[in-house]
């Protein structure tokens, strides 16, 4: 959300006064008093994304994306209410926390980073090596009601949690709204799939390389970068095989796509006994199979937004992009001294396509170039992926673009009575009690009229 | 004879969801004289095991079957289990422990009548603690220091059997594996206590054994579990569900006592295999877990129903009155 002095303003506003609101007011009600039904979400990926696969049991919603998004947020969703999945997904760092080891709740280190969620919505699996989630819904459960680590702490207070929302007029509506058919719409089963419609619009394409592939702008990268890719998809890097796709990352599936690729591999991070051991609390795929040969073996997760989340591997081992080509330029890393001293490259276990390889000053320069043109500001500053609890900055901005319009200020007439969803517009809803009233019309006919900076925007 | 016909009707009312589901050319056998598929009570086309599960207690009723109460304690050695107490001479170091949640699923509980043959307790959907052929026993009250439990509590598994005399029991000690694996999101009480969800194993912690201070913790559940089909799992590597069999039970006036201090007899409660979670939750890596597994009565190595014996559940059978 931009806070910016000097919107474009609707000429009907220039006008306007108040008397022009009440005329609003009266044609939105008549055109709204329709029965409410929840809204279906239209995936708009970008060009040369697929659709996103969709649960059947959870079919995605304005609505449910909207809860959801206030859930992401909300600390009340773990014990001692100081964590929301946001604490350590952070948009900003690309949805992570910018930590090598995640920090739950209570303080407890988790033995492994928190991951980027960029385009989440495509992950064939969840986590860096766990084959069982299989569903964002499943996912959720792990942060929420997981022990070792403890994440949200939340196991055994799932009562108390859906009290929180009950005591939430916000969130009686908004879960009312998401779930039209139940009689209780607040249950454990909604707050998940609410999280994970939300987490599915996570999605992001319009780096420098989707532009210059897809054929929008040829000068979007530079023949450096260019060159760098060549390397990049060459059987000499080999980086594709893994890191591959739309997606930059293997595990990846979409709606028609039969298959549900899933990969985990071994890139010679460790090699701790000679044979292929890996640190006891992060053997990888190994845990979850206990066949030796899954030892080490983690999903290569997406290689877009890097640059927003460092540091890298899933225990954070690598400070940043420099050490992670070193790492596969020598095949494998070697670690030499300290309990985890051993030879990665020589890690029986590793990936054939994990060879070594040696660069030019020149290729290097231009493979870094090629890999930073796998970034995409647009997510990381994207107001629907932000902090909905900051919504009433600017009052009445329902496309959270900055300005508010009249199609917006139609929509807050709309919920204020009773006609229209509050999840289609909740920066209508300032003081967050799940209704617009009047003086929160007027404060979004302010922002319309005087730019989102207006005094209005002070916080409830 | 009465067994002989229930085994029809379940056929019946089995075969008549195959015809349904056309995977069947065979006629009419599974439609009862309305025109409606048997054993479909909710009329939906297809029978659930709910209903399957209704329609054989309500023909047992018809069969005028007998009430039954199996009575369960939760201790630690011969004094009864509850929140905050300390108990003292634990393991193999004779360690003091304040335990902090004591909770287990059993299921598939069977008596043993007098002539050999194991009759199933079909439990009362009670809507709480009993759902299908599992049940919750529940020892903790929520009182400091078992924080993340329940204030309800159980220690009894309800149902009704055929009469009979029996003078033995046997059950499974977990979760069975259909239920195990479902949506634990939208599942049913017993099936809904978070403190108890495994999400990360896909299933749930069998056995819940927390201490306070010292941390040390039993959680065991199924692990190594994968999929056959998206959304299907196949099996797991390591079960870990004990199969309990307590030879000399009278279900009249005995207890099936679950004793922790002999659950941890074999363990030294004040050390951990480093880099392992504290106490056993069922890694195959984590030595700790090697005698906890064996006194659960399941063998490490597999997670298979051990071939010795389970040492966790006694039976206590009242003194008598001189
Ligand atoms: C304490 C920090 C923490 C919190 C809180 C947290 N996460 Fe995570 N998240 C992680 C870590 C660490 C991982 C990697 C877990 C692993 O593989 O063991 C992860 C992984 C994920 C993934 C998998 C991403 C992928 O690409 O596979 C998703 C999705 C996710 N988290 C969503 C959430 C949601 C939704 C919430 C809130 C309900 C949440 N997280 C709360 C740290 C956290
Ligand atoms: C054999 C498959 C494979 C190949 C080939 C491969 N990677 Fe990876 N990559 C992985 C895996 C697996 C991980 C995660 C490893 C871990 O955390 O233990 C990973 C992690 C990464 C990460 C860290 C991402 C993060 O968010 O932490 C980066 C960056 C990366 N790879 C870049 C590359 C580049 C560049 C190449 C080519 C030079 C390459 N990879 C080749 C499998 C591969």
């Amino acid at each position: 959300m931009r806070n910016s002095g000097n919107p474009p303003r609707s000429p009907f506003f220039k006008r306007g006064g108040r008397a022009a609101v009440l005329g609003v007011c009266l044609v939105a009600t008549m055109a709204t008093s329709l029965a409410r039904a929840d809204t279906p979400y239209v995936f708009n990926p970008p060009k040369g994304f697929p659709i996103p696969k969709v649960p059947d049991d959870n079919p995605i919603t304005l609505e449910k994306i909207a809860l959801g998004r206030f859930l992401f947020y909300d600390t009340r969703l773990s014990g001692n209410q100081t964590q929301s999945c946001s604490s350590c997904h952070q948009q900003d760092k690309g949805f992570t926390d910018g930590l090598p080891n995640a920090v739950g709740s209570t303080g407890q280190m988790h033995p492994r980073g928190a991951m980027s969620l960029t385009n989440v919505a495509y992950a064939t699996v969840l986590g860096w090596a766990n084959p069982l989630l299989t569903s964002l819904e499943k996912q959720t459960l792990v942060p929420m009601f997981g022990e070792t680590p403890v994440e949200l702490g939340l196991a055994g207070m799932e009562e108390e949690l859906l009290n929180r929302m009950h005591n939430d007029a916000r969130y009686e509506r908004l879960f009312a709204e998401a779930f039209p058919n139940d009689s209780d719409a607040i249950s454990l089963g909604n707050l998940v799939k609410a999280i994970a419609s939300f987490d599915r619009t996570l999605i992001s394409g319009n780096t420098p390389y989707d532009r210059y592939t897809q054929g929008l702008d040829d000068y979007a990268i530079s023949d450096s970068a260019f060159n760098g890719g060549r390397l990049f998809f060459s059987e000499r890097l080999e980086c594709f095989h893994c890191h591959g796709g739309f997606a930059f990352t293997a595990s990846v599936t979409s709606q028609g796509n039969p298959f549900d690729e899933t990969s985990f591999t071994n890139n010679g991070l460790y090699n701790i006994d000679g044979k292929g051991g890996y640190p006891l609390n992060n053997t990888g795929l190994f845990a979850f199979t206990q066949v030796p040969s899954d030892m080490g073996a983690f999903k290569a997760p997406t290689l877009r937004n890097w640059k927003f989340t460092a540091p890298y591997m899933h225990d954070g081992s690598i400070a940043d992009i420099e050490g992670v080509i070193d790492h596969y330029a020598a095949g494998g890393r070697t670690i030499s001294t300290g309990p985890f001293a051993g030879d990665g490259s020589k890690n029986p276990f590793k990936s054939n396509f994990i060879r070594g390889f040696t660069l030019t000053d020149e290729e290097r320069q231009d493979f870094l170039n090629f890999l930073l043109s796998l970034n995409d500001d647009e997510l990381v500053h994207n107001p629907r992926h932000s902090n909905p609890f900051n919504a009433w900055r600017c009052p009445g901005d329902c496309g959270y673009d900055g300005e508010v319009t009249i199609d917006e200020i139609l929509s807050a007439v709309g919920i204020s009575d009773g006609a229209a969803n509050l999840a289609l517009c909740v920066a209508a809803d300032r003081s967050g009690d799940g209704d617009v009233t009047i003086d929160e019309l007027l404060a979004a006919v302010n922002s319309a009229l005087n730019g989102c900076a207006s005094p209005a925007a002070v916080a409830p | 004879m009465r067994r002989f016909f229930l085994v029809v009707f379940i056929a019946a009312m089995l075969w008549c969801g195959a015809i349904w589901f056309g995977r069947s050319v065979l006629a009419t056998t599974g439609i009862d004289a309305a025109g409606q598929c048997i054993g479909d009570a909710n009329r939906d086309g297809a029978v659930t095991v709910d209903e399957v599960y209704g329609a054989i207690n309500n023909a047992l009723d018809d069969c005028s079957l007998m009430p039954i109460t199996l009575q369960f304690s939760g201790n630690v050695g011969e004094q009864t289990f509850t929140c905050g107490s300390i108990y003292h001479g634990v393991g193999t170091t004779g360690a003091d422990i304040v335990p902090s949640d004591f909770r287990f699923y059993v299921h598939n509980v069977r008596l043993i009548r007098d002539d050999g043959v194991e009759v199933s307790v079909l439990l009362d959907q009670d809507g709480i603690w009993q759902y299908q052929n599992v049940a919750l026993l529940d020892f903790e009250d929520k009182t400091q220091p078992c924080n993340n439990c329940t204030k309800q509590m159980n220690a009894t598994v309800r149902g009704k059997i055929a009469p009979g005399t029996y003078n033995g029991v046997r059950f499974t000690l977990g979760v069975p594996f259909r239920l195990n694996h479902a949506d634990q999101s939208v599942a049913p009480p017993p099936l809904n206590l978070t403190g108890l969800f495994w999400s990360w194993q896909d299933g749930y912690k069998f056995i819940r054994i927390d201490t306070a201070f010292d941390n040390l913790r039993v959680h065991v559940g199924s692990t190594g579990c994968y999929y056959v089909r998206p959304n299907v799992i196949g099996g797991c590597a390591h079960p870990n569900r004990g199969e309990i069999y307590l030879p000399a039970f009278n279900p009249a006036n005995d207890t099936i006592v679950a004793d922790l201090a002999v659950l941890l007899s074999d363990s030294d409660i004040n050390s951990n295999q480093p880099d392992t979670p504290p106490g056993c939750m069922a890694d195959p890596n984590d030595s700790d877990c090697d005698p906890i597994m064996r006194n659960l009565g399941v063998d490490f190595a597999n997670g298979l129903p051990a071939a010795g014996p389970q040492k966790f559940f006694r039976v206590v059978s009242p003194t008598p009155v001189p």
